[in-house]
């Protein structure tokens, strides 16, 4: 019997170390290439068929590594996604979505017709509509249009797909972040990155596969669970890297004890959960052995990551990163890091986006055009920086918030307000896309006069979803997960992949 | 001639053995539904002839639409005629246009064959097993126990259990494994029980035969750490947590609710009045405060305090959660689906769940960011007061009068809140909950019933002296009900002011002047109004101080905890069905009702959540013993004999032991009369439990998942019991029960909420060692290595933790300093001065409650020497490393690392 566990055990290091054959045995298998033998084998690599499940032989691959990577059922575009989140909604009319027209019924009472059956978070009243605050231009070959509060940003303006008529059914930041990310307005539903690293696993076994990079001095409104696993397994939740503190939480050794110190200790520790596996076969002690040979890599390879220290000069100069800070440059340089080595899924948040002119801060003119401002240059310097590094074609990059602006001045109270703010919208608002397999400047979809509303190209937030499910290799509505007796998707029953900005 | 007849009847029985034969041959049992159609029409035809669509105006999904006309105006089923059946021709048909399922391959000949034969046979719509429950299962017979088995299976049958484990081990020709050795056994057994290793006494009399099994899981049972072991998991159910969820996720005051779950399985409350009391203790005659408390179960629902946000679509969101989760709970049915449209494979029609919803849809809750009705707890000073004023009203009043006043010192309720105002001039609804009022500000207050009172009670915050407030009949020119004048108040007090009696529902005008102040100030916040009638016996001497003493006692600040309260009828809400599940567009109005493919309601319960309980609990429900007992044998056994445990319907997994599942529901029901503790004392005393956990990689590939029970569970550790588990063996476990959540150390930064100043205070002494059950759960930042531990967030109600098996769970047990000073502790408890294999060996069985083997030392001790020669080489790494002790050496320091390995082995981390 011990020749066989033997062999189990050489079986599975031999895979490890030989991760080029292992790649080509999954491929195979998720292909349908592999046949019986290796579909018994590696009975998690269909992801189509809900949970990987364990079939009559062996173990499979996945047991031993939830993250073990995976083939997706099509081909992909993207290898990785990175998803810049300005959490507190970002306003579409100051940045992207030029209105003249606006301008034009700048101060004048918002027409009735628009009011009726509409419901806003903090508008009372009949408010008066108001002026684009900043200056367009078309930028490009595209000629998209850009506005001054980003000027670094025309340098990518055509390496990007807009989507100008986005809507959303939420207009609280809370639900409607977490619609944005889980495709569901209440809690317990799987983020979009948990969705990839479930379907596709993590190309790096030394680092996690779903990363989250926090910036703006909060977490999203909506907390933790925008990026949580849901009813998927907890290992595809988003871990969090931090740039002050660990990285990771618990990732640094406790303090005297030395790098081979705790490799002793790792050693010491499966030798003896090898013995135990001996006694009883239970394929769960294997994958233990496994998780503490990956974190103690992982103790090497996330402060690797994380660490900004060491990129070249003029790099850190074109993100504009300040070391040691939590800032949103510094993240896009992370990004650009962490899918370089392999990440799946990386989700930045900023927050501080909200600007409902109650205070400087949050005004339209001032509080809007410093947010710009701080993210104007990384954005641009991660576009280009995975450009030149050939690194743009194989990952999907995806900036929005979670809903729009209204083209009215917010009036709390049914007040003047003290700095010029807009409230929450969420019929018609921006976002973008940009990387492999999406369409250089492409613009999709239009609103009205006045950017109230979506009048050609309206897409879903579920349509986003579907498109980024696709880029990455799944049809949305086959990429199911079944829970409490029911097959579950991100798209929910709704989603169509947005073709017009596809190449 | 008998010969001849004789040989002409022989000939005559062949011929009928013959035919009798053959017609066995050909005909077998009759189609049974819920085994043989159901499924396939399930897996094959549901998708388009079920709940959400109805091609060509066909659905399986209940027998009267089955049989009814379809499009084409006639039925595509005709009993008895499978031949003339549309549905049996579609199925052979070469038309790819007509071919059913379309564009699916087609079905198998056998599939089409029984499918045929079940119509041909009648069509008889059968009921799913999950929908009914036998009255008495026969408990199998074991070949063994007619004397011809091997001792094994002598050994492995200790009780009931055991015959319906082994008689499908036998059909499946396998033998269970040798009882575990008794150490291994304790220590699965107390960690099941108590959620924490055995202590060293006990185990000690168990060991040596002063105690015999049965009386070791006794004494078990008895402790008070079963409470807390098995509430963690009902908190789970219940989504317990120490704040409210959403964006602000404000704390929560409710953990007089989780003290209460903990007292609820420790004095082993009936699951029956258990159910009774969380779902609708407040309806109870004559409540006590502990029912009331039960209740809190339903205000574990998340409130939404984000700005801008409407109640009324949160109060909508919690009144929706509660059916599901109600139904996720106790009958293992996901009511999600059944919101928007009728179920697709389940018998649950749309309307189904609006009757639910009718039940839950009046409670005094509103998503305020009070949280209102919240039960006060006085101190005992303060109760002398209230009982003060209770002993007046009972002594001059009625029933009735003493029921409201008790309410309203406990909870304040019923009372109008901001929601009911209407009209606002000069003033505006805020975003929390109250109306602002400015100069000449003033509302309508729609359909107010004053309940014959001659006070009015306003809960209010007054920025100003001098405000007169004015309460008129119907509109600004009605008879003056109530004119007062409102000062400045540094609080938001309860204030009492006398208004004429009115008999009857009337809108109320109220309005707000003052003066002094500018226009478009906010002067004053109301945030709720109330009417109860008057404190009795109003001639008799002393009134006017207990009058006094009753307000000033509204005005007491208490530890609290949100409770359900049922609306009285005059604010009774009515239910309407959502079109498509959209709380925006509401169509027919519902009454409260159960669903019909379930059982029947008795006429003598009322049609309230009261009833509703009754209705769940009662013994002809087929869901709630069967979910229960599924589910605490999942706890066990790490599997639920369903092993969907969320799911007893149409779509679950099928039972393992079927017969088993029904066994155990009905002896939880009528012998051991709804016992939680005797249902997993009897799981526990079974050979199936106590087998050796062992496997071999042949039995792997025959039960990877352990359906059959041929050994033992072995499943890690859950999040709350590793961390427990670790305080426990080094001795610095906190055995303190009950009390506020508490804040062990976690690393700096993790909490970081928006609009949110709460922040992790630590903990002082003893309360950082304290179990898991009281850790501080905050939803949006739960305590991080219980998360990384696969403990969810508790924002909705959580069936089933998912294992997982990950690095960042190594991080925490090899680096978090809970666990590093858990070694420490273990390390110098133990520490044998010069006699390190001593030392290694003691830390080990005191943590694994295993002898150590030979190879397993001599790892550990490599492990030492390596440390040892480091520390050595490094003083100052030994002073960094043990910086919590006084004189930190380089022996202990190696030690220490050699407990924390200990800590991290995989037999520590699992119970085996």
């Amino acid at each position: 019997m011990k020749d066989l566990i033997d062999k189990l055990i050489q079986e599975k290091l031999a895979r490890e170390a030989e991760a080029k054959t292992r790649r080509h045995f999954i491929k195979n298998c998720a292909q349908g290439i592999g046949g019986l033998a290796l579909s018994s084998i590696f009975a998690g690599c269909d992801p189509l068929t809900t949970a990987p499940k364990k079939t009559q032989a062996a173990f499979s691959e996945r047991d031993l590594n939830p993250l073990a990577t995976l083939a997706p059922p099509y081909s992909s575009k993207v290898k990785s996604v990175i998803y810049l989140h300005m959490a507190g909604a970002p306003s579409q009319l100051e940045m992207f979505d030029y209105k003249p027209e606006l301008q034009k019924f700048d101060g004048q009472d918002c027409p009735q017709s628009l009011l009726e059956g509409k419901k806003f978070a903090f508008i009372k009243g009949t408010p008066k509509l108001m002026g684009p605050q900043a200056k367009f231009k078309q930028e490009g070959e595209s000629g998209n249009w850009v506005s001054d509060y980003m000027p670094h940003f025309k340098k990518v303006v055509d390496e990007v797909a807009f989507l100008k008529a986005v809507h959303t059914d939420q207009f609280n930041h809370g639900p409607a972040q977490l619609f944005m990310h889980t495709g569901s307005a209440r809690l317990g539903r799987p983020s979009i990155g948990s969705w990839a690293t479930y379907g596709l696993g993590s190309a790096n076994q030394n680092l996690p596969g779903f990363v989250v990079l926090t910036s703006g001095g909060n977490t999203p409104d909506a907390g933790k669970s925008v990026w949580g696993s849901g009813f998927l397994p907890s290992v595809y939740q988003g871990v969090q890297c931090r740039s002050k503190g660990d990285p990771v939480l618990y990732i640094k050794d406790p303090d005297g004890v030395t790098r081979d110190l705790k490799k002793s200790t790792i050693d010491a520790i499966n030798k003896i959960n090898k013995q135990e596996y001996l006694k009883y076969a239970d394929p769960e002690i294997l994958a233990r052995i496994n998780q503490y040979e990956m974190a103690y890599r992982m103790q090497i390879a996330v402060p690797e990551v994380m660490n900004i220290n060491n990129e070249p000069e003029n790099i850190k100069q074109m993100f504009g990163v300040e070391p040691g800070k939590e800032s949103f440059a510094n993240n896009c340089l992370l990004a650009r890091k962490l899918v370089e080595d392999g990440v799946r899924f990386v989700q930045l948040f900023d927050w501080g986006w909200d600007t409902h002119g109650n205070v400087r801060s949050g005004s339209i003119d001032m509080g809007l055009r410093n947010k710009c401002r701080e993210i104007d240059r990384p954005i641009t310097a991660l576009l280009l920086d995975l450009k030149q590094r050939g690194l743009l074609d194989e990952t999907l990059v995806v900036w929005g918030g979670e809903f729009g602006r209204t083209p009215m001045q917010e009036n709390r109270g049914n007040k003047k307000m003290a700095y010029k703010g807009r409230d929450h919208h969420g019929d018609a608002f921006t976002m973008w896309m940009a990387g492999g397999g999406i369409k250089k400047g492409a613009c999709h979809g239009k609103t009205d006069d006045i950017g109230f509303s979506g009048i050609e190209g309206k897409v879903s937030v579920h349509d986003v979803h579907a498109t980024i499910l696709q880029q990455l290799g799944f049809d949305h509505e086959e990429f199911t997960y079944e829970f409490q007796g029911r097959n579950f998707r991100l798209t929910d029953v709704e989603g169509e992949v947005i073709k017009e900005i596809l190449a | 001639m008998l010969k001849n007849i004789t040989n002409r009847y022989i000939h005559l029985l062949f011929i009928a053995v013959g035919i009798f034969l053959i017609q066995s041959c050909q005909t077998s049992d009759p189609v049974d539904f819920s085994t043989q159609i159901k499924p396939i029409l399930n897996n094959k035809c549901i998708t388009c002839h079920g709940g959400v669509k109805k091609n060509g105006g066909f659905s399986l999904l209940f027998e009267s639409e089955a049989f009814a006309n379809t499009k084409s105006g006639k039925p595509a089923i005709i009993p008895g005629d499978a031949s003339n059946s549309e549905f049996i021709k579609r199925l052979h048909t070469d038309d790819p246009e007509l071919r059913m399922p379309y564009e699916k391959p087609k079905l198998s000949d056998d599939e089409i064959e029984v499918l045929t034969r079940w119509i041909d046979e009648g069509a008889k719509w059968g009921e799913h097993w999950a929908y009914s429950l036998p009255e008495k299962i026969e408990i199998p017979k074991i070949a063994s126990e007619a004397g011809f088995a091997p001792n094994t299976t002598t050994s492995f049958l200790q009780n009931n259990i055991d015959n319906f484990i082994l008689a499908r081990l036998e059909s499946e020709q396998l033998t269970p494994n040798e009882p575990a050795e008794k150490n291994i056994i304790a220590r699965r057994a107390a960690l099941d029980i108590t959620g924490l290793p055995p202590s060293l006494a006990l185990l000690k009399e168990f060991e040596n035969g002063n105690l015999s099994y049965e009386n070791y899981i006794d004494s078990l049972l008895s402790k008070n750490t079963y409470g807390e072991k098995w509430a963690t998991w009902w908190l789970d159910l219940a989504r317990y947590a120490d704040s409210k969820g959403y964006e602000k996720d404000q704390g929560r005051s409710i953990w007089k609710y989780r003290d209460w779950v903990i007292k609820a399985f420790n004095t082993n409350m009936q699951y029956d009045q258990f159910t009774i009391e969380q779902l609708a203790g407040d309806l109870l005659p004559d409540p006590s405060i502990d029912q009331l408390i039960a209740t809190a179960f339903h205000r574990n629902t998340m409130n939404n305090d984000e700005g801008g946000t409407d109640d009324e679509e949160y109060r909508v969101a919690t009144v929706i959660d509660r059916v599901n989760t109600t139904f996720s709970v106790w009958q293992s049915t996901t009511m999600e689906c059944v919101q928007c449209h009728s179920h697709p494979y389940d018998p649950f029609t749309h309307k189904d769940y609006y009757n639910l919803m009718a039940y839950f849809n009046n409670t005094r809750d509103e998503d305020t960011p009070s949280e209102t009705p919240v039960l006060k707890f006085y101190t005992p000073t303060q109760q002398k007061k209230v009982d003060k004023v209770l002993n007046w009203v009972t002594k001059y009043g009625n029933k009735e009068t003493l029921k409201t006043y008790k309410d309203f010192l406990h909870f304040s309720e019923p009372v109008y809140k901001a929601h009911f105002f209407k009209e606002f001039k000069n003033s505006v609804y805020d975003d929390h909950a109250s109306v602002v009022f400015w100069d000449d500000g003033n509302l309508i207050m729609e359909n107010a019933y004053t309940n014959k009172a001659n006070f009015v009670y306003l809960k209010y915050k007054s920025h100003y002296n001098g405000t007169k407030m004015t309460i008129r009949k119907d509109n600004a020119d009605g008879e003056i009900v109530g004119e007062f004048i409102i000062n400045k108040e540094k609080y938001t007090p309860v204030t009492q002011f006398p208004i004429k009696e009115i008999d009857e529902k009337t809108n109320l005008y109220i309005e707000t002047q003052n003066n002094s102040v500018d226009k478009e100030v906010n002067i004053l916040n109301l945030y709720w109004v109330g009417f109860i009638q008057d404190i009795p016996g109003k001639n008799q001497p002393g009134w006017k101080d207990i009058n006094t003493e009753f307000v000033n006692t509204l005005n007491t600040t208490t530890v609290t905890v949100p409770i359900l309260a049922e609306n009285p009828e005059y604010m009774k809400r009515t239910t309407q069905v959502f079109d498509r599940g959209s709380f925006m567009t509401k169509t027919d109005t519902v009454e409260p009702g159960t669903p019909e493919t379930l059982n029947g309601y008795n006429k003598e319960w009322p049609q309230n959540r009261l009833g509703l309980s009754k209705w769940i609990v009662d013994k002809k429900n087929p869901l709630t013993a069967r979910t229960l007992v599924n589910r605490v044998w999942h706890q066990i056994f790490g599997r639920g004999l369903v092993s969907s445990i969320e799911d007893i319907g149409s779509q679950s997994d099928a039972p393992s032991h079927p017969a088993l599942l029904d066994w155990l529901a009905l002896r939880f029901m009528n012998e051991n009369n709804w016992s939680i503790k005797a249902l997993i004392k009897e799981i526990m005393l079974s050979g199936t439990y106590r087998q050796d956990s062992k496997s071999t990689p042949n039995m792997y590939l025959i039960d990877p998942e352990n359906e059959l029970y041929a050994r033992g569970p072995r499943i890690r550790l859950g999040a709350e019991a590793i961390r427990d588990q670790a305080l426990a063996v080094s001795g610095i476990l906190s055995n303190k029960m009950y009390g506020p959540g508490v804040m062990p150390p976690q690393p700096d930064g993790v909490w970081q909420t928006v609009y949110n100043g709460s922040k992790w205070e630590e903990s002082k002494g003893e309360d950082r060692y304290r179990r898991g059950v009281y850790t501080y759960l905050k939803r949006t930042s739960p305590y991080p290595s219980f998360l990384t531990f696969d403990a969810g967030s508790r924002e909705v109600c959580t069936i089933r933790r998912t294992v997982t098996n990950t690095p960042l769970q190594a991080l925490v047990t090899l680096n978090d300093p809970v666990f590093l000073e858990a070694a420490y502790q273990l390390a110098k408890k133990n520490e044998v001065v010069g006699d390190i294999k001593e030392s290694i060996a003691a830390a080990y069985e005191k943590a694994t409650y295993s002898k150590i083997q030979t190879s397993t030392l001599e790892a550990l001790y490599e492990l030492y020497d390596k440390s040892l020669i480091a520390f050595n080489e490094d003083p100052e790494g030994t002073s960094q490393f043990l910086h919590f002790d006084e004189k930190p050496t380089a022996e202990l320091s190696a030690l220490t690392i050699v407990a924390n390995a200990i800590m991290n082995l995989d037999e520590f981390l699992t119970k085996g």
